[in-house]
């Protein structure tokens, strides 16, 4: 146990040194994941123009929902892929399957590390956007906050192991990196980034519940807003865990067969 | 310590024809043939032995070295490395292994070399007090002070190597596989990283395989050598052996204080290069000093050595199954006669 939390602190501590190195990029690379924010501008007008609201949702409810959906967007983010697709095919992971440790874990703490560069930077964000919309209320109380903020790993967990899996396709493909911008362009409509799924037909809604989509940024973003009651929220959090498992399995196996196949390329 | 027994590698290749008609039939049927890296390699090694990997380009040498390190799974055959079986990738032979690539690096670009090291440390789980003394006894090898804290990317590439290399034996293992490490660096850190191998191999009694193409560094560091060509093992023994076997002639190089014409020198041996007053003949080795009293005696000579062919001529001759009584080489140097 001892020998885990050292590993993790010395990584955590590494690949903060890193990511600080890289904090200028870092500010482009929020500002590059800012879909919920323009449609912020966009559903706000469309609700103004329908004489104040849409459904149930007025500018200020738009504003809480998009600014907790480009929060979570940000709280997500996992580029995983683009590293395994190149570590495997260009032979860079060749020295790091030589070492003690499975390479989940360094890219799991960059990611880590990456997080709490990016997070004071995003706070900004969100605080500007709800002076900007007076009576704009992003949480009703603690006990929500505290319950997103549990979800929002979760929703972590389920992104993080989509996108790892993806990044395995290297091993069979040579163009893996093409299914995560699929991914990207399926994820904006299908996680809430692009609408509160409320907005969509019921039929397309009912489809939508049965992909691990919503769990990632639309019902974290449910449970902060206080849109959703707490007996829906604790199922809610069980779908996530299992949502989690399931593609924590699906990355054990394809790494297993993948690491087979494995080319080694490079002297 | 180390088997390896019948181990074959065969990938699938495709090949695509050049150009846009090329990639449109590729795109409906792909061309793909099987290369044999390596075709029923068999050898052994006892701990504590340093053994050379010689072969020319596409030989198998690294394919061999990454299926001992676990990095490739075999098509065929049978590999232990102490006990282990390398695609297995345990923790215990991880811990116990080493391979440096020349041409890849671990070390973390954007952060001072130290700072790998720390990671090392923990991934390693090396304690405090062995990581001390480690890496004491590699400054004072390597003379590390000055650049562990330097970015990585920073260092120029002998610094780097030396950091590398350091970095890959932090935990001490009892298996190194290295795979030409002194590619691109200068005489100087050629001479460097050969002791220190040495020093390591001794101090450690560790099992060493190294691959290179500087005969320096196997003639310095290895008594065996496995020969290895087109995936087979073409010899594995003794270097001296090697050179007895491969070529049976010395060469007797003479300087000679007046001209002689070819012919006469021919009369002694096999005339290996001529250049004005200087000629080398090959002459059998069991024949060789007759032969240089009698050169001796009967011609005028200012200088008289007597070398095996040098060994980069040998091991040229193995890759390509010639020796030196089937093709003799004559040479002359601009302005002879």
């Amino acid at each position: 146990m001892r020998q885990v939390l050292n590993k993790s602190r010395v990584l955590l501590e590494v690949w903060f040194s890193h990511m600080s190195a890289y904090r200028a990029e870092i500010v482009i690379w929020i500002l590059t994941g800012s879909v919920p924010l323009i449609m912020l501008a966009v559903w706000i007008g469309q609700a103004q123009a329908a004489g104040g609201a849409i459904g149930e949702f007025t500018p200020q409810r738009f504003t809480a929902y998009f600014l907790a959906a480009w929060m979570s967007q940000q709280l997500i983010v996992s580029w995983v892929s683009w590293e395994l697709d190149f570590q495997i095919r260009q032979g860079t992971l060749s020295p790091k399957l030589l070492r003690p440790l499975d390479i989940f874990w360094e890219h799991w703490f960059a990611h880590v590390a990456e997080r709490f560069i990016r997070i004071p930077i995003m706070l900004v964000v969100v605080i500007a956007g709800i002076l900007l919309v007076p009576g704009t209320q992003i949480t009703p109380d603690l006990p929500h906050a505290v319950v997103y903020f549990i979800s929002i790993q979760l929703g972590w967990l389920i992104r993080f192991q989509i996108a790892y899996c993806i990044g395995l396709l290297a091993f069979w493909f040579d163009q893996a990196t093409a299914v995560d911008e699929l991914y990207f362009v399926i994820a904006a409509f299908l996680t809430g980034a692009f609408a509160p799924l409320e907005l969509y037909p019921p039929a397309v809604r009912a489809i939508i519940e049965w992909l691990p989509f919503p769990y990632t940024i639309y019902y974290p973003v449910q449970i902060l807003n206080g849109s959703i009651g707490w007996d829906v929220i604790g199922r809610i959090l069980l779908i996530q865990i299992g949502w989690g498992v399931a593609f924590v399995g699906i990355r054990r196996l394809l790494w297993r067969q993948g690491v087979r196949r494995y080319g080694a390329v490079g002297a | 310590m180390i088997v390896v027994d019948a181990l074959h590698k065969h990938y699938e290749v495709h090949e695509k024809e050049p150009g846009l008609m090329g990639s449109l039939r590729s795109f409906v049927q792909r061309n793909t043939h099987t290369v044999r890296a390596v075709d029923g390699v068999s050898f052994e090694l006892a701990a504590g032995e340093m053994v050379g990997f010689l072969g020319p380009n596409g030989a198998g040498k690294t394919t061999t070295l990454k299926m001992l390190s676990g990095l490739l799974h075999p098509t065929a055959g049978r590999v232990e490395v102490s006990g282990f079986t390398p695609k297995e990738r345990k923790t215990t032979f991880l811990k116990m292994i080493t391979l440096v690539m020349g041409q890849k690096q671990q070390l973390l670009w954007d952060l001072p070399a130290l700072d790998s090291f720390v990671v090392n440390q923990a991934i390693y789980e090396i304690p405090d007090d062995q990581f001390k003394a480690t890496m004491a006894e590699f400054n004072a090898l390597l003379d590390l002070d000055e650049i562990l804290r330097k970015q990585v990317r920073k260092l120029s590439l002998g610094e780097r190597m030396k950091c590398e290399l350091a970095a890959a034996l932090l935990h001490r293992p009892k298996v190194l596989f290295l795979d030409e490490p002194t590619i691109g660096l200068d005489v100087n850190m050629q001479v460097r990283i050969r002791e220190f191998v040495a020093e390591y191999n001794r101090r450690f009694n560790a099992t060493v395989i190294l691959t290179s193409h500087y005969m320096a560094d196997v003639t310095a560091l290895c008594k065996r050598i496995i020969v290895i060509d087109k995936g087979k093992i073409v010899f594995d023994g003794d270097l001296a052996q090697l050179l007895e076997q491969a070529s049976p002639n010395k060469i007797i190089k003479l300087e000679l204080a007046a001209h002689i014409d070819d012919a006469q020198l021919a009369s002694y041996g096999i005339l290996h290069a001529r250049d004005g007053l200087r000629a080398e003949i090959a002459v059998p080795r069991n024949e060789t000093s007759q032969i240089a009293a009698r050169i001796l005696t009967e011609l005028p000579i200012a200088d008289v050595t007597i070398e095996d062919l040098p060994i980069e001529e040998v091991i040229g001759m193995v890759f390509a199954g010639r020796n030196m009584r089937e093709e003799p080489e004559v040479s002359y140097a601009p302005g002879a006669e």
